[in-house]
């Protein structure tokens, strides 16, 4: 192949403050057809407009989310006290809500924020985005896939929503669904139908999720600009890269677990049943099988699963702290081999959540072991995104707020995991709100985060246009706070013993006197879901008026920077051709602080790195 | 002045207007520079201060009144000494990075550097040793509370069911499954300073059993039978909690144990086999899971 | 004009030949070239991946039967449960037949050989059916031994304890239940074959009533035993050893040192396949689901390759399709190393 040896453009890069960069192959026609219109907004094959459905729809989640988190909370601070608003919608007795209810909401809480939210907006919104965008392709490898692997997320959006509607209500037995109570049948009202629904919108997320890693893997392995190595790519790619192998290969282990539950409840297979098992007065289906099966099988791919759910968030964080700290990053080999690693390990530690269940203890060790050697790699990216600030030239920028407060508030969700790990300890705190705390500071505090780091980061690529940093910043300072308020505590209540998944704990003697402590955690929830409201209009006002954003507005390295905000179909004007890693920033003797990738190669550079050898 | 430029200026978004802007990113204010360090550094301070401060108002352990509670108790504190540092020393060294290299702080360039094989080493190695010691330290303890079982037959059978736990004591014979065990609900009775080994099933779905004061807990799985055991080193009453989702009466699936000396123990084993005796109800009348 | 303007004129381009298959190049965007990756087209390479998500999910499948399985206190052998492993091991002899032929239809096609590919195009077609149709034979055999993976329709039971006698009890009552009269002079006959609720009814009551000598001495005989599987079951001094004869007269298992069919043809469910009354064969209810939870899901992938083959077959299989046949014959492949793992598992341990 002849491609590196193109004559390379002129980058952009040399005038990346160019204001009238061209921003006109995205304006779209004003007049257009219905079938222009669908194939352009709905059933779009552009990368970029399927990371953009992604983005909505999972925003719109999010908040759905957030909601039923509210009513969550709202009923262990105050039980079964009227609800407001949302007690209007659901519960019947009213407005004060029913136990069932309240296993239905932090059920449906937790799957709606992993499912819908969490795992697609990463991989989904943030994915289809960079990925062509940030490796210099101009779509992914196969764009009806990919259009495919987001409309497969309606069955799931309509099999989950609409379990809220249905006789006995949603699911009700934990994102966990452990069975026998998520098989039979009769032994919960959420058991019903909403069960079902929830399985089958299980799959279709599976799906969506498998069709959208291969197709990553095949455009990273096989559309990077010419001169993009491997060892060339952002932390982003090599993260959400990672990512889609672990997907790929865990996924399909609950796809089959989801089956075997499926049958279970439907034919009544008795894979999850054990002989001469008794529900509700009920003798339930063919036995001979084994509850803690579908435990293995479910924690195979959800502990891997965690980690789907934070690597391209650290991916991504790693990224904006090199641009705003303008250094470049440290340790960049360190950093992929910690990823890898993290990713290899998280197939072996899946009993650290079994330690309890019933699993052979002489099992527990083994994983405990495996468990404790995972904090490996998340200190090698926590000391290294250290070493990345230290001696840059900080910029607080909303985006780099939210980054640093990810490494922040990551040390925290990775220590308290440390605690679980020992397998004594999580005799005790298992089940307890000590492990609340521990994913909410991981999944909230660590992976939403990074999330609004990358949504505030990227916006001006997104849509022509700079978010307004005032705001910005009111938002982070609000969310950072009533974050803290809501989960920092929750340690505190777990070290007491006090149990999730209760609705009402106050009536034991040991939990009584808690419930000022969680009023206090509610409030600051309320405060946090009230703070987004800044957000959304931030979010929304600065689509269409917020200042219009260049090239490259933050001065950064990777591709994406070089093709027009937003960009065209096709995303770049020239053929980009790579010369360098992605954080060439601040190279001594170079007139600006940054040295894209586009940029052909500078003399200060090769001085640089004979200093560094000498 | 171009659109781009006259849209940051105005201060609407971008940046407000006098920023000194230096290779293009506008350098920010210093006193906004430390504003974000100082919330940043109220992170380990106030993190700090509530573990200091919620013992003092009872938001901590319940009581522990096991002999292997001490162990569990002591590993967490160590536990939380260790990961403390960690902890402070992270979250101080990110705010002293924060505080010191704020870009408005100084105009030095950021230094040119892609990192350390020396420290990616000592930073590899010293968490993994400590991992590796923690892993090891706590493996006898683990081993004490859920494998080296007493060799004793079981002082009873606690059968969790949806939302009740039925407790069943062997009788004089000291056999589980005779005509003479003795049938309790949500009631546990344990003889002070003496193992106690329970044998836990479930007749339905999965529940937990869970003594916060005992620090024990472990699943119920229908079709399996776990071992519990404990030393009891304190009387009282306390909370039996269940700890796993089992439906929608999960919450108030709730029994108490009362920790007595043996003697009273007796009585109240007598007690009991002296109101069974009296209202007939035999073994078959209470339905324990089917099969062993 | 700014210093971004594309400096690559449409249109050239060297890129190899896989370098752009969903983009027609129309869409009047510069064509982009990539940096040489793995030496394999988007096409094979997605095709490698989606296998390994595959592979994840028969792992996890056959992972879980093996756990079931040993986890079980007794698992049937193949010939409790009616397996016969010289019809697995010919249906396994015929999916390696066809994963030949798919390999000479890609030579072919490789080879431009147009009509030569697309009959081993077809053999493999007919072949993959054959498989399915010998599949669909093995489960019809199981359906009417009363092995379902599930409680209403499998007569399945672990052991011969009372829920057994009670369900034994159950079926007679439930023959008897419609009086010979009911049943129309002119069905009576055409009973004998359909054995429907109606017919199977009629078929008991003659049994029990005709006399002697008009029924066949195989009959007689079989008159007698269920005879003697009714006063065993209605004694009110019944014995568990007595529910144990019950069901050995049903359906006895054939023991280990008698080969492979050893006695189990001699049931009361075999001389009467009418009858359909309850067995026993311990582990048989796991067995069934997890045996037709694997070559179900393994069936349905043979299908979906048919379903490929079928849709290959509207082409022209010259050389430009030996891409995609290729695919196609990897997922085929694939879908045959599954089945050499499930052939020993379930037929012959
Ligand atoms: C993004 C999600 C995410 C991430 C990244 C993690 C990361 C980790 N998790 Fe967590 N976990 C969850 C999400 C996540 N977890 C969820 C959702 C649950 C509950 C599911 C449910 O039951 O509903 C859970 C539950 C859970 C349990 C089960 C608890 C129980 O149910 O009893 C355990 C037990 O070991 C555990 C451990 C860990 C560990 C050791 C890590 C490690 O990867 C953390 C490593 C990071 C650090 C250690 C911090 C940074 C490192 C340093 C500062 C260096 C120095 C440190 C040391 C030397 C210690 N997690
Ligand atoms: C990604 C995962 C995630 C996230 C983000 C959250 C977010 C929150 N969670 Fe959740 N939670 C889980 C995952 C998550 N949770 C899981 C897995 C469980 C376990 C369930 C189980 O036991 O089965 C759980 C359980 C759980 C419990 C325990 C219930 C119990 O055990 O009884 C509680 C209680 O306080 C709680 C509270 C909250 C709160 C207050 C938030 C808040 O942080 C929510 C804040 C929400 C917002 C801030 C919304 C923001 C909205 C927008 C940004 C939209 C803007 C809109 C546009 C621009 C269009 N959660
Ligand atoms: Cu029993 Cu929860
Ligand atoms: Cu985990």
């Amino acid at each position: 192949m002849s491609t590196v040896t193109q004559p390379h453009a002129p980058s952009p890069a040399t005038a990346p403050h160019d204001p009238r960069a061209p921003h006109d192959q995205a304006v779209p026609q004003r007049s257009m057809s219905l079938s222009t219109f669908l194939s352009t907004y709905v059933f779009s094959k552009d990368h970029k407009v399927i990371g953009l459905q992604f983005l909505f729809s999972t925003l719109v989640w999010f908040l759905i989310g957030g909601l039923l988190a509210l009513a969550v909370r709202w009923q262990v601070a105050w039980p079964w006290s009227d609800v407001p608003v949302l007690g209007k919608l659901f519960a019947q007795q009213g407005g004060q809500m029913a136990p069932e209810f309240y296993t239905m909401l932090f059920t449906m809480h937790a799957t709606v924020m992993i499912f819908l939210v969490i795992i697609p907006i990463l991989a989904g919104a943030f994915g289809n985005f960079l990925i062509p965008l940030m490796i210099g392709a101009d779509d992914m490898a196969f764009p009806t896939l990919n259009m495919l692997s987001y409309w497969f997320m309606w069955p799931a959006f309509f099999f989950f929503g609409v379990s809220f509607f249905v006789e006995g209500g949603a699911a009700a037995g934990g994102w966990t669904s452990y069975p026998p109570l998520s098989t039979s049948t009769v032994s919960a009202p959420g058991s019903g139908m909403g069960q079902t629904l929830w399985l089958l919108g299980l799959t279709m997320v599976g799906v969506s999720s498998m069709l959208g890693s291969v197709n990553y893997m095949t455009t990273i392995i096989l559309m990077r600009a010419p001169g993009m190595t491997m060892f060339r790519l952002p932390m982003t790619i090599w993260a959400m890269f990672i990512t889609a192998i672990l997907q790929a290969f865990a996924l399909p282990v609950l796809t089959a677990a989801g089956f075997m539950q499926l049958t279970d409840r439907l034919i009544g297979t008795g894979f999850f049943s054990p002989e001469g098992n008794i529900i509700n007065n009920a003798m339930s289906g063919a036995g001979g099988g084994q509850p803690i099966l579908w435990q293995h099988l479910f924690w195979f791919y959800s502990h891997p699963a965690v980690y789907i759910m934070i690597l391209p968030a650290m991916g991504m964080v790693s990224d904006i702290l090199t641009t705003f700290a303008r250094k470049p990053l440290f340790g960049y080999r360190p950093m992929v081999y910690s990823i890898a690693g993290i990713a290899g390990l998280g197939f072996i530690v899946w009993g650290h959540h079994m330690f309890i269940s019933g699993m052979n203890p002489a099992l527990g060790i083994t994983f405990m072991v495996a468990t404790m050697m995972i904090a490996l790699p998340s200190a090698v990216k926590t000391f290294n995104w250290l070493g990345t600030i230290w001696g840059g030239r900080i910029h607080y920028t909303t985006a780099m707020l939210f980054a640093i407060s990810f490494v922040s508030m990551f040390i925290i969700g990775g220590l308290s995991g440390i605690f679980m790990a020992a397998t004594p300890v999580d005799i005790f705190i298992h089940d307890t709100y000590f492990i609340v705390a521990h994913f909410h500071y991981v999944l909230f505090a660590g992976t939403a985060m990074g999330v609004w780091a990358g949504i505030y980061y990227w916006f001006p690529k997104m849509f022509g246009r700079t978010m307004n940093e005032f705001w910005g910043k009111v938002h982070f300072f609000l969310t950072f706070t009533f974050l803290n308020g809501t989960f920092f505590t929750m340690h505190i209540l777990g070290a007491v013993g006090f149990p999730r998944r209760l609705a009402d704990a106050y009536h034991y003697e040991t939990f009584h006197h808690l419930q000022p402590l969680n009023a206090f955690m509610t409030w600051c929830a309320i405060g946090m879901v009230t703070s987004q409201i800044v957000f959304a209009i931030n979010f929304f006002w600065s689509m269409f008026r917020g200042p219009i954003a260049g090239r490259n507005p933050w001065n950064a390295n990777t591709l994406e920077w070089t093709a027009p905000s937003p960009p065209g179909h096709g995303n770049f004007d020239f053929q980009p051709v790579v010369y360098r890693g992605p954080y060439e920033y601040s190279v001594p003797g170079c007139e600006k602080d940054y040295l894209m990738q586009t940029d052909p190669p500078h003399p200060a550079e090769a001085a640089a790195a004979a200093a560094a050898h000498a | 002045m171009d659109q781009d430029k006259r849209d940051r200026d105005a201060g609407s978004g971008g940046n407000p207007p006098g920023d000194s802007w230096v290779n293009g990113l506008p350098q920010g204010r210093r006193w906004s520079g430390i504003a974000w360090s100082l919330l940043f550094l109220l992170v380990p301070v106030l993190g700090t201060a509530t573990f200091v401060i919620a013992p003092y108002y009872n938001h901590w352990f319940p009581k522990d009144v096991s002999v292997h509670g001490r162990s569990i108790d002591d590993l967490f504190y160590f536990i939380l000494v260790l990961t403390g540092v960690i902890f402070l020393a992270t979250e101080l060294i990110l705010f002293w990075f924060m505080w010191k290299y704020d870009a408005a702080a100084s105009s030095k360039p950021a230094t040119y550097i892609h990192g350390s094989h020396a420290l990616e080493v000592v930073w590899t190695i010293i968490p993994a040793a400590t991992m590796l010691f923690l892993a090891i330290y706590q493996m006898n303890t683990w081993a004490d509370i859920k494998m080296r079982r007493p060799r004793m037959s079981p002082s009873a059978e606690v059968v969790a069911r949806q939302f009740e736990w039925r407790i069943r004591y062997p009788g004089r014979d000291e056999t589980l499954g005779t005509p003479d065990d003795l049938f309790i609900v949500n009631d546990l009775h344990v003889p002070v300073d003496e193992d106690f080994l329970i044998q836990l099933k479930s007749m339905d779905v999965l529940h937990s059993f869970f003594l916060p004061n005992l620090r024990m807990k472990q699943d119920a799985v229908p079709g399996m039978k776990q071992p519990v055991w404990f030393k009891a080193t304190e009387t009282g009453t306390y909370d039996i909690v269940c700890a796993e989702v089992c439906g929608w009466g999960h919450y108030k699936m709730k029994g108490r144990v009362t920790i007595e000396s043996r003697a009273d123990f007796d009585r109240w084993l007598a007690r009991i086999e002296a109101e069974q005796k009296a209202t007939q109800r035999g073994p078959d009348e209470i339905p324990i899971a089917a099969a062993d | 004009m700014n210093a971004s303007a594309p400096s690559i004129p449409h249109g050239h381009d060297d890129r190899d030949a896989h370098g752009h298959d969903d983009h027609g190049g129309g869409h009047g965007h510069i064509v982009l070239q990539y940096q040489p990756g793995l030496p394999l087209s988007k096409g094979k390479l997605i095709m490698w991946l989606f296998l390994s998500t595959e592979i994840m999910f028969f792992a996890a499948l056959l992972g879980s039967y093996v756990v079931l399985r040993f986890g079980a206190a007794v698992w049937p052998k193949p010939h409790h449960v009616h397996l016969s492993e010289p019809i697995g091991a010919f249906n396994t002899f015929v999916l390696i037949c066809s994963s030949v032929t798919i390999v000479l239809a890609l030579e072919a096609a490789k080879a431009n050989k147009v009509s030569m590919a697309k009959n081993w195009m077809i053999a493999t077609l007919l072949l993959g059916s054959l498989f399915l149709g010998i599949k669909g034979y093995e489960y019809s055999a199981k359906f009417s031994h009363g092995i379902y993976p599930s409680q209403p329709h499998s007569r399945i039971y672990e052991k011969p304890d009372l829920y057994y006698g009670s369900a034994v009890r159950a079926r007679l009552d439930e023959l008897r239940k419609v009086p010979l009269g009911l049943v129309p002079a002119g069905l009576r006959e055409a009973a004998d074959s359909s054995a429907e609720a109606g017919g199977t009814v009629d078929l008991l009551k003659r049994l029990d009533e005709a006399p002697a000598e008009k029924l066949s001495a195989e009959q007689q005989t079989g008159r007698g035993r269920l005879q003697k599987v009714q006063k065993m079951l209605t004694n009110p001094g019944q014995q568990p050893f007595d529910l144990a004869v019950v069901a050995d007269q049903i359906m006895p298992l054939p023991s280990e040192g008698t080969g492979s069919h050893g006695g189990h043809a001699s049931g009361l469910n075999d001389a009467f396949p009418w009858l359909r009354l309850p067995a026993v064969i311990p582990g048989g209810n796991m067995w069934a689901s997890t045996y037709f939870l694997l070559t179900g899901f393994h069936a349905i992938h043979v299908a979906v390759g048919l379903l490929v083959f079928a849709i290959l077959l509207t082409y022209r299989l010259d050389r430009k399709r030996a891409g995609m046949i290729e695919n196609a014959g990897l997922y085929w492949h694939f879908v045959d190393l599954v089945w050499i793992f499930l052939f020993p598992l379930l037929y012959l341990f």
